[in-house]
């Protein structure tokens, strides 16, 4: 049994269909690349996995167990979606970092430790009591990540996770997320414009233009 | 009311001559070129029909000893404020104006029944001489406040909906997710009601008050019923804006954890 699988999967966006009958396994310890022109439906899949907004129709389980068996704020812990603009609190990285830790779903005191640690990969060091707000774009992109990984999803669903950063810090980027879901055996789906960033960082890359709906796509 | 001296009665002559008033500010603006002559005329000749015909109902309305009749005319004034309140907000979404309305039933009716029937002690309760003035000034205010908390929790619901989908995404529950922008909403609809608190006899004097002691009331008398009132609004503009924050709330969420957020329509 595959850790996450998505079948026949369709989705739309404000009533256009986009997708239709993605299939898509997820092994543990797999970084998966999803690429596709813009507007293809990358990101409005990804929201779709995490359940943040229904699919038109499909199934999706993790671990054989669908989302209504693991509870949804349950499901969305598991299979966490890092959005593309970095969403942080007007507050300290580390209240940012520690903000899933006071949800029912959550596991436990916030890890300080593994957060520097992770921090410090990331090249923030001693940045935990800095306001989020004054972080440039590209350093809020790597908080966003972090705080993702610290609750321990089975699967991250990284949306264009490395757009603001430089050479250097997608590099660490990609190392730091490889290690964490092969050393947890979790895995990442992860969406990029960059066709060179997918062949590299992923182990293998799914193009969405095979599941495009309407014209010219197969439904 | 207190033993009252009475306030003086006007005739005719002296609203005219309070007209010359109007009319000066008139002049003024003409004389400048601000051009607003023509909307104060408009203004200060709504200002007479509406209280005329208002004064007019009123004579009417007071004289009801049907509690049928009366609940009639609450209904309306209700469904007037709810709909102001709905109108006044940027924003709007399906079942805005039930949820408006069903607010403002349950906070204003409570409050004006409890300072009626328990606090003032009117008989019977729901002598219209006490409960149309002073629900008309708890809607008044409450609507001020539900249109502030409505429009505050839409807007943190479409336009800042990322943050809201991004403690979703990391777990929380639709009502950990919502419990900030939720009491920002309510803390919004409250800041009128608070001001106004925190200023009152200081600043300005209620027109209630100001009325009372024009008609001759003691001033202690009228600052009691003034506490009364003052109490009142609070405790119906935060109820109301709590209230109409939960019908968001259970509105534009469902039980899956997802924002609907796409229900929010701009005007």
């Amino acid at each position: 049994m595959a850790l996450f699988e998505v079948r026949d999967l369709a989705v739309s966006a404000g009533g256009v269909p986009l997708l239709a009958g993605v299939g898509l396994a997820l092994e543990p310890g797999e970084a998966v690349g999803v690429v596709g022109p813009s507007g293809s439906g990358k990101t409005t899949l990804l929201r779709a996995l995490a359940l943040l907004s229904d699919p038109v129709r499909g199934e999706v389980t993790l671990r054989g167990r669908g989302p209504a068996d693991w509870g949804y704020p349950e499901w969305r812990r598991r299979v966490s979606l890092v959005a593309q603009r970095p969403e942080l609190l007007d507050d300290t990285v580390r209240q940012n970092l520690a903000r899933p830790f006071g949800y029912r779903t959550s596991l436990g005191a916030f890890p300080e430790e593994r957060a520097k640690r992770a921090l410090a990969e990331l090249g923030l060091d001693d940045r935990l009591d800095q306001a989020a707000p004054t972080l440039s774009e590209g350093q809020q992109q790597r908080v966003s990540l972090v705080r993702a990984l610290l609750v321990e999803p089975d699967v991250l669903l990284l949306d264009e996770p490395t757009s603001a950063l430089d050479a250097r810090a997608v590099r660490a980027v990609e190392a730091l997320v490889t290690r964490d879901v092969s050393e947890r055996g979790a895995a990442a789906l992860v969406v990029t414009h960059d066709a060179e960033q997918a062949e590299r960082w992923c182990d293998r890359v799914v193009d969405l233009a095979r599941f495009a709906a309407g014209e010219g796509g197969r439904a | 009311m207190p033993e009252a001296a009475g306030a003086v009665p006007l005739d005719w002559l002296d609203l005219v001559v309070a007209t010359a008033l109007v009319l000066v500010a008139g002049l003024v603006s003409l004389a400048l070129q601000v051009r607003v002559e023509g909307k104060l005329a408009l203004a200060a000749v709504r200002t007479v029909v509406q209280l005329l015909l208002v004064g007019y109902v009123l004579h009417w309305v007071f004289r009801i000893d049907r509690p049928l009749v009366l609940f009639g005319i609450i209904a309306i004034m209700i469904g007037a404020a709810a709909r102001a309140a709905v109108a006044r907000s940027g924003r709007t979404f399906p079942g805005a104006h039930a949820g408006a309305f069903g607010t403002l039933v349950i906070t204003a009716c409570a409050t004006t029944f409890v300072v009626t029937g328990l606090v003032i002690g009117v008989d019977p309760w729901y002598r219209p001489q006490y409960v149309i003035p002073l629900l008309g000034m708890v809607l008044g205010n409450g609507l001020t406040g539900i249109s502030l908390c409505l429009d505050q929790m839409l807007e943190s619901l479409s336009d800042r909906r990322a943050r809201v989908e991004m403690e979703l995404a990391l777990g929380a529950t639709r009502w950990e997710a919502v419990r900030e922008p939720l009491a920002d909403a309510v803390r919004r609809g409250m800041i009128p009601i608070l001001n106004s608190m925190a200023v009152v006899g200081i600043v300005s004097l209620p027109g209630m008050m100001t009325g009372q002691i024009l008609q001759g009331a003691d001033p202690i008398e009228a600052v009691k019923y003034q506490i009364v009132v003052m109490f009142m609004i609070a405790a119906a503009t935060s109820a109301g804006c709590m209230l109409v924050a939960l019908w968001v709330y259970r509105r534009l969420f469902n039980d899956r954890h997802q924002l609907l957020s796409d229900r929010v329509r701009k005007r």
